[in-house]
């Protein structure tokens, strides 16, 4: 009665530190909040990780509260008496551009656009990418043979030509720019789906699986996928920043999002007439590009040291 | 990753230190080769080069400098036309029949005798290709089964030209000067022309050339064109075999350079020596740089947007005076068209006969909707505009996109080339195009023409004015003032018809016109005589020297 209480699970605080790194999790979900706080303490101990998602974070918040943030409307300008002011004039604190609109709140609206192409991009073409290589990686044969030179075709173009070429066909606009970047970035995913599953296809628990007469589509979809996601997370945020950069370059060449939508890319582009004598119409949203992609790699740099499995071992 | 950070910080100092040594090392100052003349030039619009079918603005200039024609403006007095081809002309007495002695011993610049007879093939030719600027010839009531008729050459020095109706002659005079009344040297077209199956759209076996002369030259004019290549560059070459004068650089350049910022990066760097597109801003730079100067001249243009009346909100007459209340004139003329424009509503460019000046519309969006809800369009609707992708236009564009939003109409922008815009402004798909408008000989009727006439409002209508290509179907009494005009000897009555007629185009057309450009060139302080004219086919560059 009197001996001291044994350290094992059931006997932890729930959700207290001990709980959560216990070595004998006593139910699923402890192990995976378990498995979770790990990760999270190996990420947070990166402090450029943490700036790169404060940053991130920032953006989702001013792009919910846009409308309670923006000084001015964003499209409406005032020709007349406020053209081409400069930073620090009162009212504009980043300046105005030829059209007379406030830049701050133009670069404050134009988060909606950005993150709104970042993530339909990655919605679209991070599951395509994911059931193409795994399926392939699994499946070998000719059906690895066909599907992996069609990924062949799509990464002999670079990215930004073929997004070119597509939008031209497709006409301008913000739509078809977020189709034309998705169509070219799923390869990479699909190479890496199919090289890790690669790995994984003959080793003893996907053998057990089939022993006990699971279907290859329940084999792909609910025990080889999973375990690709932790890489291609890490890829489809690494690649963020360059997708931000093409949909800022089809903006630019005026193929992206059309006026009067604040997209930063065509705001550069609107802005570099004056970039000898007025340089903030330009510098501004090319200054929320860096930082904006300087966040998504400084995250996805973290996220890859976080979730990398070797480590994880140890 | 320490190692992929320390390879990175490698990577990002090399980077700075080759920058800090770009910046520091003495700039290279380029200077263009001094027997050239090379301008910086948006000639995006350029379609083609044949003087029988282009009716663009950049080409105008370049067919205009290596083209001549009978007759042409005087450079020092636009309003008198001094013989070019031509020594000496005679009218008959009953105002019909032109008769045009031609100066002796001409050639073109392929060593080719210039006689009468090619005078007579390039009317032919025009007529019977019937292109775009074709109506300014058969206006005068020539078709292809007269041509050959009423524009002969009756002795090989000698020209007659017969028209329909006893014209002023001054009117047909100045007409003659329009680019469509270049003459080409008949064996070398000929030479390059492809057999064509007649059909019920063109009768002739022959394409006169057309498809050669698009990129191909067969002139007399100062310069002889060597090449042109869509959106990179015209190049041309001085003629040696030109009867007049002779130019006085060997060879002149028009640089495809879209950008104002670019263009005048390019002329303080002395890549250019002209730059032909700066906006308001650089205009103000180029103005205060040392050893550049600026230059400029009114030009016969209007900038205006039009509604196409094929969409059936633009038709409604509430909603075509609504647009006219919803574009802030005083703040485009104050800012995106200072120094290159002034704001100019009537569709005669001031400096022509008759031309009203007054500016009745304001932006006034209480207004506008109140014409809008009249229309049944309480709650807006939208609509799309075609703009060619260079300023002031997409400035302006953007402005109005604004200012329509106001009154709840949503404007989209459909962004192209000049080629792009064009050709679909021709094919009367648009919604709204926006656009300048150059007069094509200095004569009232030019315009007058081209905003009032339509006689078949059909997409298959042969008078393609710009009436037309918006499907504005002209009340018959604005076209009959019109034409009135044309024949009325007294000047003072021709003014009071041509008044009345601005006021009422102002109020019922499809027509926003905005404002009247002003034409700017910077240019390096070592040219010499280097001017601007009061339209594009006056922008002479056979004058200019070098030091």
């Amino acid at each position: 009665m009197s001996a001291p209480p044994l350290q094992i699970g059931d006997n932890l605080k729930p959700y207290s530190r001990d709980w959560l790194l216990s070595e004998q999790p006593t139910s699923r979900h402890q192990a995976r909040l378990g498995r979770a706080y790990v990760i999270w303490r190996r990420f947070s101990a990166n402090r450029l990780a943490l700036a790169g998602l404060g940053i991130i974070v920032l953006l989702v918040l001013v792009a919910i509260f846009a409308d309670v943030l923006a000084p001015h409307n964003p499209v409406q300008g005032d020709l007349m008496n406020a053209r081409l002011l400069a930073p620090g004039t009162s009212g504009y604190l980043l300046g105005t551009d030829d059209q007379g609109r406030d830049i701050l709140s133009r670069l404050i609206h134009g988060s909606r656009l950005t993150l709104f192409v970042v993530v339909l991009v990655a919605i679209i073409a991070a599951p395509v990418g994911l059931i193409i290589g795994t399926v392939s990686g699994y499946a070998g044969g000719w059906v690895d043979a066909v599907l992996m030179r069609i990924t062949d075709i799509f990464l002999a173009f670079p990215k930004l030509v073929l997004a070119l070429a597509l939008v031209a066909a497709l006409g301008p606009g913000i739509e078809n720019a977020v189709l034309a970047i998705a169509v070219t970035s799923w390869p990479p995913y699909a190479r890496i789906a199919r090289a890790e599953t690669m790995t994984f296809r003959n080793s003893e628990f996907i053998s057990a699986v089939k022993l006990m007469g699971a279907s290859p589509f329940r084999i792909v979809f609910r025990h080889v996928m999973p375990l690709c996601l932790s890489s291609l997370i890490v890829r489809v945020t690494l690649d963020m920043a360059g997708i931000i950069l093409t949909a800022a370059g089809l903006g630019f060449l005026g193929l992206g999002a059309q006026p009067p939508l604040p997209e930063w890319g065509a705001m550069i582009a609107s802005g570099r007439r004056f970039i000898l004598d007025q340089w903030w119409v330009a510098a501004m949203p090319g200054a929320a590009i860096l930082i904006v992609s300087l966040g998504f790699n400084l995250l996805g740099d973290g996220l890859r040291d976080a979730l990398d499995p070797k480590e994880a071992g140890q | 990753m320490l190692h992929s950070l320390r390879h990175s910080v490698r990577v990002l100092s090399t980077g700075v230190a080759l920058s800090i040594m770009l910046v520091a090392a003495p700039q290279a100052f380029a200077a263009t080769p001094a027997d050239t003349l090379v301008e910086g030039f948006a000639i995006d619009d350029i379609i083609t080069i044949d003087p029988g079918e282009a009716f663009e603005l950049s080409t105008a200039e370049v067919t205009a400098n290596s083209y001549s024609k009978l007759v042409m403006l005087d450079p020092a007095d636009t309003s008198k036309v001094v013989g070019d081809l031509a020594a000496s002309w005679t009218v008959s007495d009953d105002g019909m029949t032109y008769t045009f002695k031609l100066k002796p011993d001409l050639k073109f610049a392929s060593g080719g005798p210039l006689t009468a007879e090619d005078v007579a093939f390039s009317f032919e030719r025009a007529v019977k290709l019937d292109k775009s600027p074709a109506f300014l010839i058969t206006q005068f009531g020539i078709t292809g089964d007269n041509v050959t008729e009423k524009a002969k050459a009756s002795a090989p020095d000698t020209f007659t030209f017969t028209v329909d109706k006893p014209y002023a002659p001054s009117f047909v005079l100045n007409v003659l000067t329009a680019t469509v009344a270049s003459v080409v040297e008949k064996a070398v077209v000929m030479q390059h022309a492809k057999a064509m199956t007649p059909s019920d759209d063109y009768k002739y076996d022959t394409d006169f050339g057309n498809e050669w002369m698009k990129t191909g030259f067969a002139g007399s004019g100062p310069y002889k064109v060597l090449a042109w290549r869509a959106n990179e560059a015209v190049i041309m070459e001085a003629n040696p075999n030109y009867y007049g004068e002779a130019p006085k650089l060997k060879r002149v350049i028009y640089r495809h350079m879209k950008e104002s910022s670019g263009q005048r990066l390019a002329l303080e760097n002395g890549d250019i020596d002209v730059a032909r597109n700066l906006e308001p801003g650089d205009v103000d730079a180029v103005s205060k740089k040392e050893g550049l100067s600026v230059t400029s001249a009114p030009k016969g243009t209007v900038y205006y947007f039009s509604l196409n009346q094929k969409n059936e909100n633009l038709a409604k007459p509430e909603v075509i005076e609504a647009f006219k209340y919803l574009v802030d004139y005083d703040a485009i003329g104050a800012t995106l068209i200072k120094g290159i424009g002034e704001i100019h509503q009537t569709f005669l460019p001031k400096g022509q006969l008759g031309a009203l000046s007054d500016n009745p519309y304001k932006l006034d969006v209480a207004k506008a909707k109140e014409l809008l809800e009249k229309a049944g369009l309480k709650d807006g609707f939208t609509v799309s505009m075609d703009v060619r992708n260079t300023q002031p236009v997409t400035g302006i564009a953007e402005s109005v996109q604004q200012t329509l939003a106001q009154a709840g109409i949503k404007l989209e922008i459909i962004p192209g080339d000049g080629k792009q815009t064009l050709t679909k402004y021709r094919a009367r798909t648009h919604d709204i195009y926006i656009g300048q408008w150059g007069s094509d000989y200095f004569d009232p009727n030019s315009n007058a023409e081209t905003f009032t006439v339509n006689p078949d409002n059909s997409d298959e209508g042969k008078n393609k004015t710009l009436a037309w290509r918006n499907a504005w179907d002209v009340p018959k009494e604005l076209s009959d003032a019109g034409k009135g005009a044309l024949l009325e000897k007294d000047a003072a009555k021709r003014v009071a018809i041509y008044e009345d007629l601005q006021k009422k185009v102002l109020a019922q057309s499809p027509f926003v016109i905005v404002f009247q450009q002003t034409e700017v060139a910077g240019y390096s302080s070592k040219l010499k005589d280097y001017k601007l004219g009061p339209s594009f086919d006056t922008n002479f560059v056979y004058p200019v020297s070098k030091e």
